[in-house]
């Protein structure tokens, strides 16, 4: 995987005291920075060129958020910390171009401190229930870990609590600074995972498909739990030998009896989503797929076709590794019915099976 | 050519950047959309739907617009029995299944099997457009309740036909050739 370099960073001034400054400050002896109390006014406007100028600065509102999932469909029960916006790598279907929009910043959160006391602050308080958080919602978990640290900051912090679990979602191989921390059986690392085909093809700038499974057989060493997301599959001439090939290659290199979980979810985007891909993307074939738009407004392929996918995938799953807990990413209970054969009656039925998944 | 793609754009109120999509095409390109319009006259929500789907259509098989056009379409297009709003109709519904074909085949499928199942006047089957959704809709209109209990019949032996099972198959996925 190719390392990431910013053309400039910007820093907001009073956050140099922050460990995130000094480790960036360390990992770019040579890319200028720019030091502002007014960083809004220096973000850049065009999503390709967000990607280059880094900014550090503090987080003002709440870093903790439950996933908004997506109306209609049968959602995980999982919450969210946001301590970054943007991410150094360029997929040609990520919802960030949308989701973003004019504050396409990539930007770093220096006040890491104030996240781990307000997520102490909450599991103390809900002591009785378990949440399952994840850092990858709208930026790569890992991708800038070796410059930022945050993992050695928050990874600690986890590790101690009895009520949480932490999931940290890549497309990279950035696993070094997890290395030689213990997690305690409370922080999954888990992959997005595609054939080096959609890789090549769709995934800008991301490890390999080889360097992912290397860097997951890495984290099962170092006593981390393991979750894999075949998420965004794409169909196209030839998906099926792909797909297969994929998990028979993880399978044969992880330990399934370590993997927390693996979810399944379709290519989705929505009609402002693809008018952005077409114009950054142009040669990108993934809006040409048989997507029609659902109820909740995203496109989708059309019903029995994704759902002929999920089939085929969970059978080659299931083929590798029998006792897998396997779910599907927002998608409506019809489709679960039809891939499963049942439904969770409830968001928190789902989110329970996957607490129970990990105590086994 | 050029002035009379503006031209139609600012006729019709089209956004500056519908207008710039347009010209942006290659000469050949330009010249059949013109000449499609020429034909059909649409609004610019009904062009924006017919380049989005051309252009998707001709990526995936790497293809041209005006082949497109002049290959699969030019028959609706010059259809002389039908009026404009035929055209567009019937345009949008063969762009339709050539940007959706396997869709397009299970959804002709599952009305041929809806046909073999002669279903009496009073009970209607259908399923959603898209397939979204996997369920089939019954819907009885009786004017009594002997022709209640006559087309609840109707309904539980077309329940049992080889064609509703074949039906709820593909909605399942059965046929989607994924």
């Amino acid at each position: 995987m190719k390392p990431y370099r910013p053309q400039e960073i910007v820093v907001e001034t009073g956050v140099e005291e922050s460990p995130i400054y000094r480790n960036v400050k360390r990992a770019f002896p040579d890319v200028p920075f720019i030091y502002s109390a007014e960083t809004e006014v220096l973000t850049p406007q065009d999503f390709g060129a967000a990607k280059r100028r880094l900014f550090l600065l503090r987080h003002r509102g709440e870093f903790l958020k439950k996933c908004p999932g997506s109306d209609g469909q049968v959602c995980c029960n999982y919450f969210v910390i946001n301590f970054a916006s943007n991410c150094p790598m360029d997929c040609s279907y990520c919802y960030l171009q949308d989701y973003l929009g004019s504050n396409a910043a990539l930007k770093v959160f220096t006040n890491v401190g104030d996240l781990v006391a307000e997520a102490g602050a909450m599991l103390e308080k809900h002591r009785k229930f378990f949440f399952r958080i994840g850092t990858g919602e709208i930026t790569d978990s890992l991708a800038l870990d070796p410059y930022i640290g945050f993992c050695a900051e928050v990874v600690p912090f986890f590790a101690e609590q009895p009520n949480a679990l932490l999931e940290l979602k890549t497309k990279s191989d950035c696993v070094d600074g997890l290395l030689g921390l213990d997690p305690k059986e409370r922080v999954v690392v888990s992959w997005s995972m595609n054939p080096q085909r959609v890789i090549d093809a769709d995934e800008h700038d991301t490890a390999s498909l080889d360097e992912r499974i290397a860097a997951a057989m890495r984290c099962q060493a170092a006593g981390y739990k393991l979750g894999f997301h075949c998420d965004p599959m794409v169909e196209y001439d030839g998906w099926e030998n792909d797909y297969c090939g994929m998990v028979e290659k993880l399978f044969t290199a992880v330990d399934f009896r370590r993997i927390a979980w693996i979810s399944m979810g379709v290519l989705r985007t929505t009609p402002g989503l693809k008018r952005t891909m077409r114009s950054r993307f142009p040669s990108s074939r993934l809006p040409t797929g048989e997507q029609i738009l659902c109820p909740d407004g995203k496109l989708r392929y059309f019903q029995p076709l994704r759902v002929a996918m999920y089939r085929k995938m969970l059978g080659w799953i299931r083929a590798a590794a029998p006792t897998v807990f396997v779910y599907l990413c927002m998608e409506s209970r019809e489709v679960w019915e039809q891939v499963f054969g049942f439904a969770p009656a409830c968001e928190k039925e789902l989110g329970s099976h996957m607490t129970e998944s990990l105590a086994s | 050519m050029d002035q009379e793609i503006r031209s139609y754009c600012r006729t019709k109120g089209f956004h500056l950047h519908t207008e710039e999509r347009w010209l942006a095409y290659s000469e050949a390109d330009r010249g059949a959309l013109l000449e499609l319009i020429r034909e059909v006259r649409p609004g610019e929500n009904h062009f924006r739907d017919l380049v989005d789907w051309l252009d998707e259509i001709a990526l995936r098989d790497a293809t041209q617009i005006a082949t497109l056009l002049r290959e699969k379409l030019s028959d609706v297009v010059t259809d002389p029995r039908l009026g404009r709003n035929d055209k567009l109709k019937r345009l949008k519904e063969e762009l339709r299944r050539l940007r959706f074909p396997r869709l397009a085949g299970i959804e002709d499928e599952i009305q041929r099997r809806i046909r073999n199942l002669k279903l009496p006047v009073g009970i209607s089957i259908s399923v959603p457009q898209g397939l979204e959704g996997g369920g089939v809709a019954v819907k009885i209109e009786a004017t009594s309740q002997d022709d209640l209990r006559r087309l609840a019949a109707e309904a539980s032996r077309a329940a049992d036909s080889d064609d509703m099972k074949e039906i709820y198959s593909m909605l399942g996925g059965g046929a989607a050739g994924a």
